[in-house]
């Protein structure tokens, strides 16, 4: 499959649309739907012409991100990249969900450098607002809070997710067909792995006595049972329920849950030390 | 947009007495707040241009014809501000509530403002991050992952539908008892412990989830046979018979264990599993048939 300039142009829109900040479809739209790749794999897919395809790869490529936290303007990695860059250079190049896996993750690293470059570059911006509420303007305020940011973020996002998809499959499809075989195997244990981490990042910002007695009961109901998301979501609300309800019912163990209100206020404040980990 | 901000900054013809606040007006700070949260995020003062932009037509409202007022309000808004944009929204309506109050009554002064501002964004942001990205996120991605890797892309529309009906009710909801409750109703509601048990009772169920998720999500399978006598041994059913996915769940308690204990960065968390991928797959311990 080949990737026309156009089509390359609209997989940097897609990547634009769901870059944190963006408000066309509300900050929620652009940070929760689009740039999820499991959203953004459906939309390559579309403009690339195949969107099943689309949606298979872009489900395995949100694997590694699905704990995905970004907080206080520190981004851990960029799901967002890896959902259009990757998932479009995975799809043209004929890759398999694995192996999509591993070229994503790498790529949603260098994508951490563009929301560097933008928070930055809106340093000047919030000064120009200085300016305006110095003079009471309102209009002119609201105006370069919306408006210039998002040049910027466009020429940022889009520049670059166009020339990579336009010239990055060849080289994709290149790397793959020299690495046939075992280290091409090996590709796919990485892959397979690295979800790995998303999800113990997740469970890091779970913080709370015996979180992984929670975790190793969800794997192993999921193991034996066979069940999926759905059901044992449920049975760990009814579980979660019951179990908080009766804690807080006897007053030993109430006071325990009056001591973490505070104790979720530190881990709040302190899991702002969580954002420095990229740095 | 233009259109947003024309709106935004219309004017009302307005008498020298402060005017009250519709049910409009705060609804459309709110849908503002949601809407442009991030769209100025820069390093000086993350989101605080934000704030101000949710609020813009509140001035013209509270301060009808005192241009100075104004300019102070604008100001006060521009301070250091970030929080987390749903649950962090009972800020923006308290903040809200109490700038009407100080229009009318200079008992609230700016300091009381500001210091309940900065009081309680770091709470929400950590409460609200943690229930929005760490675990009404990754559920709903649990339940609609399935459908999207079956090749059903209408999953990822059904995903879209539920996560924006549940994070814009929540911030909605809690804009407006935000301003409804009021300063001491909001640090009643915090000591109260109710919100420590909603959080209580999402972590335990996110945590449960995550254990489903790396059981469906995190593989590693071997397909190594070794030679024993008349038969072979398969690495696979060996590992099986001790604890099915056994090799996903100890990568997944390492990469806990290397971040939580040991206070790794993510970074480098990647790149050692990468290295256990690498030895795991180049020796064909593990990967497809050699």
């Amino acid at each position: 499959m080949t990737i026309s300039l156009f089509q390359a142009f609209l997989v940097g829109v897609i990547y634009y649309l769901g870059f944190v900040g963006t408000p066309w479809l509300m900050n929620l739209g652009a940070m929760s739907v689009i740039q999820k790749p499991l959203v953004a794999g459906v939309l390559v897919g579309i403009v690339l012409g195949d969107p099943v395809q689309g949606a298979i790869i872009g489900a395995a490529v949100q694997m590694p991100f699905i704990a995905y936290i970004f907080a206080g303007g520190a981004q851990p990695n960029d799901p967002g990249l890896a959902g259009t860059l990757g998932v479009a250079l995975a799809l043209a190049a004929g890759l398999d969900p694995a192996q999509a896996v591993a070229i994503s993750v790498p790529i949603s690293l260098v994508g951490t450098i563009i929301n560097v470059i933008r928070m930055t570059a809106n340093v000047g911006v919030v000064h120009a607002i200085d300016r305006a509420a110095e003079q009471g303007n309102m209009r002119k305020a609201v105006f370069l809070h919306i408006v210039p940011p998002q040049v910027i973020c466009f020429v940022l996002c889009v520049v670059p997710v166009t020339l990579g998809c336009y010239f990055g499959v060849d080289a994709v499809a290149a790397i793959i067909a020299t690495l046939k075989g075992r280290p091409l195997y090996t590709l796919e244990v990485i892959g397979g792995i690295l979800p790995a981490l998303g999800i113990a990042m997740n469970l890091r910002t779970l913080d709370r006595p015996g979180t992984l007695i929670w975790f190793v009961l969800g794997f192993v109901i999921t193991a034996y049972l066979g069940l999926s998301a759905m059901p044992v979501a449920i049975i760990g609300f009814v579980i979660a329920f019951f179990y908080v309800n009766l804690e807080t019912r006897f007053p030993e163990t109430s006071q325990v849950a009056v001591g973490r209100t505070a104790s979720a206020i530190d881990a709040a404040t302190a899991s702002d030390d969580s954002d420095d980990d990229f740095e | 947009m233009s259109e947003d901000i024309e709106q935004a900054t219309s004017v009302t013809p307005a008498p020298n007495e402060p005017q009250t606040l519709t049910k409009h007006d705060l609804n459309w700070a709110w849908f503002k707040w949601v809407t442009f949260f991030n769209c100025n995020i820069n390093y000086e003062r993350l989101t605080s241009s934000a704030m101000l932009t949710a609020y813009s037509q509140i001035p013209d409202k509270i301060y009808p014809n005192n241009k100075a007022k104004k300019i102070e309000f604008m100001k006060r808004q521009l301070e250091f501000f970030n929080t987390e944009p749903h649950f962090g929204s009972i800020i923006i309506g308290l903040t809200l509530s109490m700038e009407e109050e100080r229009a009318k009554n200079d008992a609230v002064t700016p300091e009381a403002i500001t210091s309940v501002k900065t009081g309680l964004m770091g709470p929400f942001a950590g409460v609200g991050d943690t229930l929005w990205q760490g675990t009404i996120t990754p559920i709903l991605l649990a339940i609609c992952m399935p459908v999207v890797s079956s090749g059903n892309p209408f999953g990822a529309l059904l995903y879209a539908v539920l996560i924006m009906t549940a994070m814009l009710s929540i911030s909605h909801f809690m804009f407006f008892t935000g301003y409804r409750s009021g300063k001491q109703g909001v640090e009643s509601m915090m000591k109260s412990g109710i919100l420590s048990r909603v959080i209580s009772i999402a972590t335990i169920m996110g945590a449960i989830v995550l254990g489903c998720l790396t059981c469906n999500y995190v593989t590693a399978t071997s397909s190594l046979e070794i030679a024993v006598g008349e038969g072979t041994i398969s690495l696979q059913s060996t590992l099986d018979s001790i604890l099915i996915g056994i090799v996903p769940l100890s990568v997944t308690l390492l990469s806990w264990y290397l971040l939580k204990i040991k206070n790794m960065s993510a970074t480098k968390v990647l790149v050692i599993l990468a290295l256990i991928g690498f030895v795991l797959g180049i020796t064909g311990l593990f990967g497809g048939a050699a």
